[in-house]
């Protein structure tokens, strides 16, 4: 286990550049500007967190009368688990068969499993603060609301300890096996394409099932019967997944008889799984790495005249490099998944989101949104649209995923402002895509016409490219390009939380303009006008500024 | 020709001096070869060339473009290889030959003939539709030799050239320089392998601890102690210091 610590170590430091940041903080004195950055993007989502907060309240407050509010904790942490379940493929995948420390491992005197431990304890890390904004915010208003005891919080602690271990290790042992059992290391892009998407179904799944097996013939006697019976609601969510509803209910039960048992059964299932995980390592994990490198080619010369038929015939130097954003974009999976794939996924999973609750208040939406020139619902479908375009990594790590080759776009003879224009049409592009999803999932959940869907997506596009010029104006004031795993240049890069955060600054300035003038009694149209204006404007300062940062900031980066 | 003026660059805020008050003319039709130790500046003088890192002071200029000021124009007819060929892995061998050849300006049919002779000549036709990723390091470099002899530059910048390639493609590749130069362009690149300096340049600048402490065509070196002595002898006896 000792080998197992240092290797662990290793990795956190290497995972999140702690030798580096500290080099470049302490030694070189560099980037200490960067701190109170952090501090103020952290500050900046404390109102979207203090919204979930309320948001969990309320539910709490109407739950409770009916003794269905332990349903609050299963929620949270059957989000967290999906969430892992989901991504988790992708780092699991990522982190044991391609990185590329890999090949400096295997010939080290240390037993695989230890290899895969320590790497397996890396992403736990990582999960622990990826789920930690989603699963939170459940466990503490739960037990401040309820009064909880000591026995809550310890509870509650070990729970998410162990929280992403069953996602996580299910996820591990099946990569591990099916990278062993099919040789799917000559195709390792297309086994991450399949085996994410197969995941997402599942999450679709369990998800939908639930619905469909409740709404057959339920009369409002069933409901009341339903809902009359302590934890029902609980019950059935957890269905499909009993780890939560064993984690729920040890965290509300505390140290009483209930709560422990409910504990013993979370954290052995999650022992079960991890000791699973070390035997499929100890045996499959080397002989499913070794070979990697080998790559699933076949040879084939090009006759003169096929060359000269797949040779572009001079293609501007702005299309070659919106072209190569968009290839290399497509071809690395965790860029695919981060920056095309969750645009389309975000808007579908508002879908059964929407269904759980569709015959109150999936009806009393659309009604609002059948009323003639509702304002409010023009605003609230944009943002959702906004929401949904804006949350990818594509634009806050258009530079960042050059990486090491970020000598080419300096070497090549295409100004940077130039280059910088063909990157923001490439980002701009996946975000218009995010908003076409947004758009047809609104549609489909609200019924809405055809003037409020085209007004709507006319302020998403400009905020869309407004986020996607300050995105990338962030990107490009510092550069994540020393990465040696893609993971880093998106999912692991800072400036993609700094760019949500500024996001979500600029949008809640927007709010309380749009407030401000909703209080004045302004007309729709003079809103509507205002905002597009508004975003119109500073969509035309921040490229402005973006491309003119272009020239200034290329010659300065040296990597 | 590619003109150095006084140029120098230091890292870690001045604390490591990587070249120290660089002067160097390289004319037209030269091979010239940096040679020098591990960490003697050889890149570092080499990415202030190509425009990737910036002096500190002094000038770059490139066929009369001051890299710096001009740099568009200067790059426009300068090309570069690195030592480690870090290119875009996702793409295959074709797409980045036409990423370059887009981005250079190279018409179609310059582009169909420069290619069939290069990808011929380093045995790279049969991997030309393969992702880079699959290609070995000496592969790697062969496409990025290519890539920077494709626009057929005036003046060309390699780093470490020969690391990774096989003994035919190394011997294609010094015929490659000799034929480039006799064409009135420049070739300038760094190597530490004193054999290969020996027999490819027609001057060579030895490079240590940042300074260009000599500088001349192998006689020149070789009569500074005495003609009968080794130009390896010479360079172990002035990088001793």
């Amino acid at each position: 286990m000792r080998k197992t610590g240092i290797l662990f170590r290793a990795g956190l430091k290497s995972n999140f550049g702690l030798a580096l940041m500290c080099h470049r903080w302490f030694k070189e004195k560099k980037d200490r500007w960067i701190l109170p950055i952090i501090a103020a993007s952290i500050a900046g989502v404390l109102p979207i967190l203090s919204g979930l907060v309320i948001l969990i309240q309320r539910t709490y407050d109407v739950l409770q009368p009916m003794n269905q509010e332990r349903v609050l904790l299963a929620w949270g942490v059957l989000a967290g688990q999906i969430a892992i379940l989901i991504f988790g493929i992708y780092y699991v995948v990522s982190a044991f068969y391609f990185s590329r420390d890999l090949e400096m491992l295997i010939p080290l005197p240390v037993h695989p499993y230890e290899v895969m431990l320590s790497k397996f304890s890396v992403i736990l890390a990582n999960e622990y603060l990826t789920i930690a904004a989603l699963v939170l915010p459940f466990l503490i208003t739960f037990g401040v609301l309820s009064g909880g005891g000591t026995g809550y919080w310890i509870n509650a602690v070990l729970v998410y300890a162990a929280l992403p271990v069953i996602p996580l290790a299910l996820v591990s042992a099946l990569v591990v096996a099916m990278m062993r059992l099919v040789n799917f290391t000559r195709r390792k892009d297309f086994f991450i394409f399949v085996g994410s998407i197969s995941l997402v179904a599942l999450a679709f799944a369990i998800q939908f099932l639930p619905q469909v097996a409740g709404n057959e013939n339920t009369t409002v006697a069933d409901v009341a019967q339903f809902l009359s019976s302590r934890d029902s609601l609980l019950e059935k969510v957890g269905a499909f997944f009993p780890p939560c509803i064993w984690a729920a209910k040890a965290i509300a039960g505390g140290f009483s008889e209930e709560g422990l048992k409910n504990l013993a059964l979370f954290l052995g299932t999650s022992v079960f799984f991890f000791l699973v995980l070390i035997l499929a390592a100890e045996r499959l994990f080397y002989k499913g790495a070794v070979g990697l490198s080998e790559a699933a080619v076949q040879n084939k010369p090009l006759s003169r005249r096929e060359l000269s038929r797949r040779l572009s015939s001079g293609r501007r130097a702005f299309s070659a490099i919106f072209i190569r954003e968009w290839r290399i974009m497509v071809r690395t999976p965790i860029f695919f998944l981060n920056g095309i794939l969750i645009v389309i996924l975000l808007p579908l999973f508002f879908i059964p989101m929407v269904q759980v609750a569709s015959s109150p208040f999936g009806s009393s939406l659309r009604r609002a949104a059948a009323q003639e020139g509702s304002l409010i619902i023009i605003l609230l479908v944009a943002l959702f649209m906004v929401i949904c375009s804006a949350l990818n990594g594509a634009s806050s790590s258009a530079f960042s995923r050059e990486g090491a080759q970020f000598w080419i776009s300096k070497a090549i003879p295409v100004a940077p402002r130039r280059q910088a224009a063909a990157k923001f049409l490439h980002s701009c592009l996946l975000g218009i895509v995010g908003i076409f999803a947004a758009a047809i999932v609104a549609d489909y959940v609200l019924r809405l016409k055809a003037t409020v869907l085209c007004t709507s997506a006319g302020l998403a596009l400009a905020a869309c490219a407004m986020m996607t010029a300050v995105g990338m104006i962030i990107d490009l004031a510092r550069p994540l390009l020393d990465w040696t795993n893609p993971q880093k240049a998106i999912k692991q890069n800072l400036n993609v939380l700094l760019a949500l955060c500024t996001d979500i600054g600029i949008l809640t300035a927007i709010f309380f303009g749009v407030r401000a003038l909703l209080r004045a009694e302004a007309a729709p149209a003079v809103v509507i006008g205002a905002l597009y204006g508004v975003l119109i404007g500073l969509f035309a300062l921040s490229y402005a500024a973006l491309l003119r940062f272009a020239e200034k900031r290329y010659p300065e980066i040296e990597n | 020709m590619i003109e150095m003026v006084n140029v120098s660059k230091s890292y870690n805020r001045g604390r490591i001096q990587a070249v120290d008050n660089l002067t160097l003319i390289v004319p037209a039709g030269e091979i010239f070869g940096f040679l020098g130790p591990n960490g003697a500046g050889k890149t570092t003088a080499i990415k202030m060339i190509v425009g990737l890192l910036r002096p500190d002071t002094g000038r770059v200029i490139v066929e009369g473009f001051d890299v710096g000021r001009d740099a568009l124009r200067a790059k426009q007819i300068m090309t570069y290889v690195p030592d480690y060929p870090a290119i875009y892995e996702r793409l295959t061998g074709l797409e980045y030959l036409n990423f370059i050849g887009d981005v250079y300006g190279v018409a179609k049919e310059a582009r169909l003939q420069r290619m069939n002779k290069w990808l011929e000549a380093f045995e790279l036709s049969d991997v030309l539709t393969n992702p880079i990723q699959s290609y070995s390091h000496g592969m790697k470099q062969k496409i990025a030799l290519t890539a920077a002899l494709l626009p057929s530059p005036r003046v060309m910048v390699l780093d470490e050239p020969l690391s990774g390639l096989d003994p035919r493609a190394a011997f294609q590749l010094k015929d490659l320089f000799r034929e480039h130069c006799d064409q009135g362009k420049t070739l300038l690149f760094s190597t530490h392998i004193i054999e290969v300096a020996e027999k490819l340049c027609d001057r060579i600048g030895i490079i240590h601890k940042g300074r260009l402490i000599a500088r001349g065509s192998i006689e020149d070196l070789k009569a500074l102690r005495s003609p009968e002595r080794s130009l390896e002898s010479l360079f172990l006896e002035l990088t001793d210091k």
